[in-house]
């Protein structure tokens, strides 16, 4: 559709939001809302006083290479030092921990009951919601990090979803009878493509602003589902989710499997969980690339640990040949503003729909380095890192 | 609904004449240089200065980094003739005193970057003027940067060495090349991308024109300037080179460029957005394009624009690399360590990078096209094959450094090596080859 009668559509489509508020607030004009992201961060469970974390919060890069190579006088080459983290970081592996590593504990986290099962694992949500699944508690609810309310990465990433239109997750509802109850809603989740209305002080969301669907660059991640409203909270089936979340404009994505949303909703705002099981190695390239030694540093988290651990805690999608568990259990906490959506050109909603790829993005190093490898280098058996010359 | 203007009302320029224009290639503004000195005109990074024997010329721009700073002060050279044997600790977290890879070849800074030495009768001119380096030497500046050519340059026009003023964040502090003004009227600006030298407004914004003799260069009417904003020209300008100034029905005064009245698309969102380009009929306005990618290569759509990948449709990556001592070398060229390459493709294992980061193989009848071309490789050292060798590739290589596709990437249009290795991949690391990006704020 051309831009002109797009705009024309808009201005139609627009008009109900023009008028006095109805009197029925539980329904939205013509069956349809559509809410944009404003904010996303892992759901975690983070005290003041740390009590999830009994062993403390977790060492960083910047620290682990201080007790790995510590400065004693002696001559330290690159290789052996700065170009081996890097590689622990870019070829990570599931050998053990050279590190003490700090889970987070129970009982309490935030998330969602995916499995109908309460487990010996399991945690209690903050409302008292038991056998609530989040293994990412215990994988980073104890890294700087990541921890709220200010974590470094936390911070960041969170203000990127705002900030970049690649991260603008749009969630549509229609066949709404009521935002309050009704059993059976369509849910579209896909890109939008325009900036999200703010106020002039450029930080906060206001409703009401419009989106366009992004159906060129942003088929792969759109998905129709179902879902029902329950007392004022809709709740989607599971859906495998690709969901965009670039940092500083390096564009990058992440994969859940089983997604389901949990979002209470008004007509201004939605606001609740994402949870379901991030794929690990979609998840870590999205963190290695974006966070670099250095930025890890800001908030002591290390690559390689963090690695090992959610290797370790994964809980799901076990690899038909290994049987190791390649995804990990987990929620985001998330936040809409409603938006009045330009209608799509049905041809070309279509096309995405057709031309879409819904599987995993990614699925690690094609060629990795064992784990017998970086075992070895630990232990002194071969020089590190294996083929470079030291100097 | 428009003519040119023959009479403008006062000069907009400055009185020197505009080199190149009418050629269909970038046009600059000549000023006085050293004897000898000559203006090159680069494959998309536009005219640049080149000493006597055609070797561009580069500057070493004083750079913040995270942990200090690094460059070259105004007046002063800080390239030295001794290898630099530390690293300088000027990235984080990693602290300054480590030993530097392969120390026993380690070049010594000026051995990759020859200062542009004046002779010994040699005199300030216009901008350009003499420093005594370190050593007693004489030097040429230009606005009060010291001088220098790459050893990577081989022909005249080459820019092998240049980054092309990526400044980005954490970036090493690279070496710039150093050319001419750009012969433009005030407000507009050039660009350089991998499409060729792009022109904008001052604020960034992607400047179009409509496609000859599809529409008549007159045709946008009122309807049309709806989305479509005649680019204004002051009063005061006037014809000039490859510029006109047309005059709308309305009055208005619009520029035109080799025969092309210009536009802004209103709906673009954001500065170097180039949205106008879905509108059919519309493109945008190149002072000089890029030669195409090898007719081998496609382009394939992504989540986030357009990338040039292999004849599968992998997306092709570049891989760049500086080290972190404080002369802040080149560490991607085959003349250069390939340590750095090795740690992060392979873990240190050449065979291991080779099945992640597999070259692109040329075949026989593949033909170089502008910065692409065909280099031999030895793919278990990754520098040059020595005549003979046997296990030498003939490969696929831009700016004379080899391409490469990820293994990682399964389908046409994955981009998962994009951005991959250290701080974002800016200090050493593998990036895809954008030719539209929608949602970056660097040059696609």
């Amino acid at each position: 559709m051309r831009l002109a009668s797009r705009i024309s559509s808009l201005l139609l489509a627009a008009l109900p939001l023009s008028l006095p508020c109805a009197a029925d607030a539980a329904a939205p004009p013509g069956g349809t809302i559509a809410y944009v992201i404003t904010n996303m961060s892992w759901a975690l469970q983070a005290t003041p006083e740390a009590k999830e974390c009994p062993q403390g919060i977790n060492d960083g890069n910047r620290e682990q290479f201080k007790k790995l190579f510590p400065d004693t006088g002696a001559p330290r080459n690159l290789v052996d030092t700065q170009l081996r983290r890097e590689i622990d970081g870019f070829h990570p592996t599931t050998s053990p921990d050279l590190f003490p590593f700090s889970e987070g504990q129970g009982p309490t986290a935030p998330g969602m009951d995916l499995d109908g099962v309460a487990g010996p694992e399991d945690f209690s949500s903050p409302e008292g919601e038991a056998g609530i699944d989040n293994q990412m508690q215990r994988a980073i609810g104890c890294i700087a990090n990541y921890r709220g309310p200010d974590g470094p990465i936390r911070f960041f990433e969170d203000e990127m979803v705002l900030r970049e239109n690649y991260n603008r997750i749009v969630v549509e509802l229609s066949g709404v009878d009521s935002l309050t109850d009704d059993p059976d809603v369509d849910v579209r989740i896909f890109r939008g493509r325009d900036k999200v209305l703010v106020d002039a002080g450029g930080l906060k969301a206001l409703p009401g602003g419009t989106q366009r669907m992004d159906l060129r660059w942003g088929a792969n991640y759109l998905r129709e589902i179902k879902g029902r409203i329950a007392g004022g909270v809709l709740l989607t089936e599971p859906v495998d989710l690709l969901y965009p979340w670039d940092v500083f404009y390096f564009p990058s994505d992440q994969y859940m499997f089983g997604a389901r949303l949990r979002l209470a909703l008004t007509p201004t705002e939605a606001k609740g969980l994402i949870a379901g099981y991030a794929d690990i190695e979609t998840w870590y390239l999205h963190m290695v690339k974006n966070w670099s030694t250095h930025h890890q540093s800001y908030g002591r988290s290390s690559a390689p640990s963090i690695y090992k651990a959610m290797r370790r805690l994964a809980d799901a999608q076990p690899d038909p040949k290994t049987g190791a568990n390649r995804a990990i259990s987990g929620a985001l906490e998330v936040k809409f503003t409603q938006v009045q959506l330009l209608p799509p050109d049905p041809a070309e909603l279509a096309d995405a729909l057709a031309r879409r790829y819904t599987g995993v993005p990614y699925r690690g190093t094609p060629a990795p380095r064992s784990a017998r490898e970086e075992s070895d280098i630990v232990a002194g058996k071969t020089a590190a890192p294996a083929g470079l010359v030291s100097r | 609904m428009m003519r040119d203007s023959l009479a403008g009302l006062a000069l907009l320029f400055a009185c020197a004449g505009a080199a190149a224009a009418g050629s269909g290639k970038e046009a600059w503004i000549p000023e006085p240089m050293p004897t000898g000195f000559r203006v090159e005109l680069t494959v998309i990074d536009g005219p640049v200065f080149a000493d006597t024997k055609g070797h561009t010329l580069y500057r070493w721009p004083f750079k913040v980094m995270r942990n200090g700073i690094t460059g070259d002060p105004r007046g002063e050279s800080n390239c030295g003739s001794e290898p630099a044997r530390l690293s300088g600790g000027l990235m984080s977290p990693y602290p300054p005193g480590l030993l530097m890879p392969e120390l026993d070849t380690r070049p010594a800074c000026t051995d990759v970057w020859p200062p542009a030495l004046a002779a010994d009768a040699a005199k300030d001119v216009g901008r350009w003027s003499i420093i005594t380096r370190k050593d007693g030497r004489r030097q040429w500046a230009i606005d009060g940067a010291a001088l220098y050519t790459s050893v990577l340059d081989q022909r005249p026009g080459d820019l092998i060495a240049s980054d092309a003023g990526n400044h980005r964040g954490d970036l090493p502090a690279m070496r710039d090349p150093v050319g001419p003004v750009t012969d433009l009227p005030p407000g507009f600006a050039v660009i350089s991308t991998h499409r060729g030298r792009v022109l904008r407004n001052e604020r960034g914004f992607s400047v179009y024109a409509r496609d000859a003799g599809r529409h008549g260069a007159a045709s946008c009417d009122a309807a049309c300037t709806r989305i479509w904003q005649p680019v204004p020209a002051p009063a005061s300008a006037r014809a000039r080179g490859d510029w006109k100034v047309l005059v709308r029905d309305s009055g208005e005064l619009q520029w035109s460029f080799r025969g092309q009245p210009l536009y802004l698309y209103l709906p673009d969102p954001r500065p170097r957005a180039q949205d106008g380009t879905d509108e059919p009929g519309w493109h945008l306005v190149y002072v000089q394009q890029a030669p195409p990618v090898p007719a081998e290569f496609t382009v394939q759509p992504t989540t986030g624009g357009l990338v040039v990948a292999d004849a599968n449709g992998r997306t092709i990556y570049t891989y760049a690399c500086g080290d972190d001592a404080p002369d802040q070398l080149g560490c991607d060229h085959p003349t250069q360590t390939q340590v750095y390459r090795l740690a992060l493709c392979g873990a240190g294992s050449a065979e291991r990078c080779l099945k992640n980061f597999p070259y692109v193989p040329a075949d026989r009848g593949a033909r170089a096209s502008g910065l692409w071309s065909v280099v031999s490789i030895n793919p278990l050292t990754g520098r040059f094959a020595a005549a003979g060798d046997p296990g030498a590739q003939k490969v696929w290589a831009y700016r004379d450094r080899p391409v490469y596709t990820y293994a990682g990437d399964e389908r046409p249009g994955d981009i998962n090596a994009d951005n991959y290795g250290e701080l974002r991949a800016q200090r050493q690391g593998y990036n895809a080859i954008w030719l539209r990006n929608d949602f970056t704020r660097e040059e696609g």
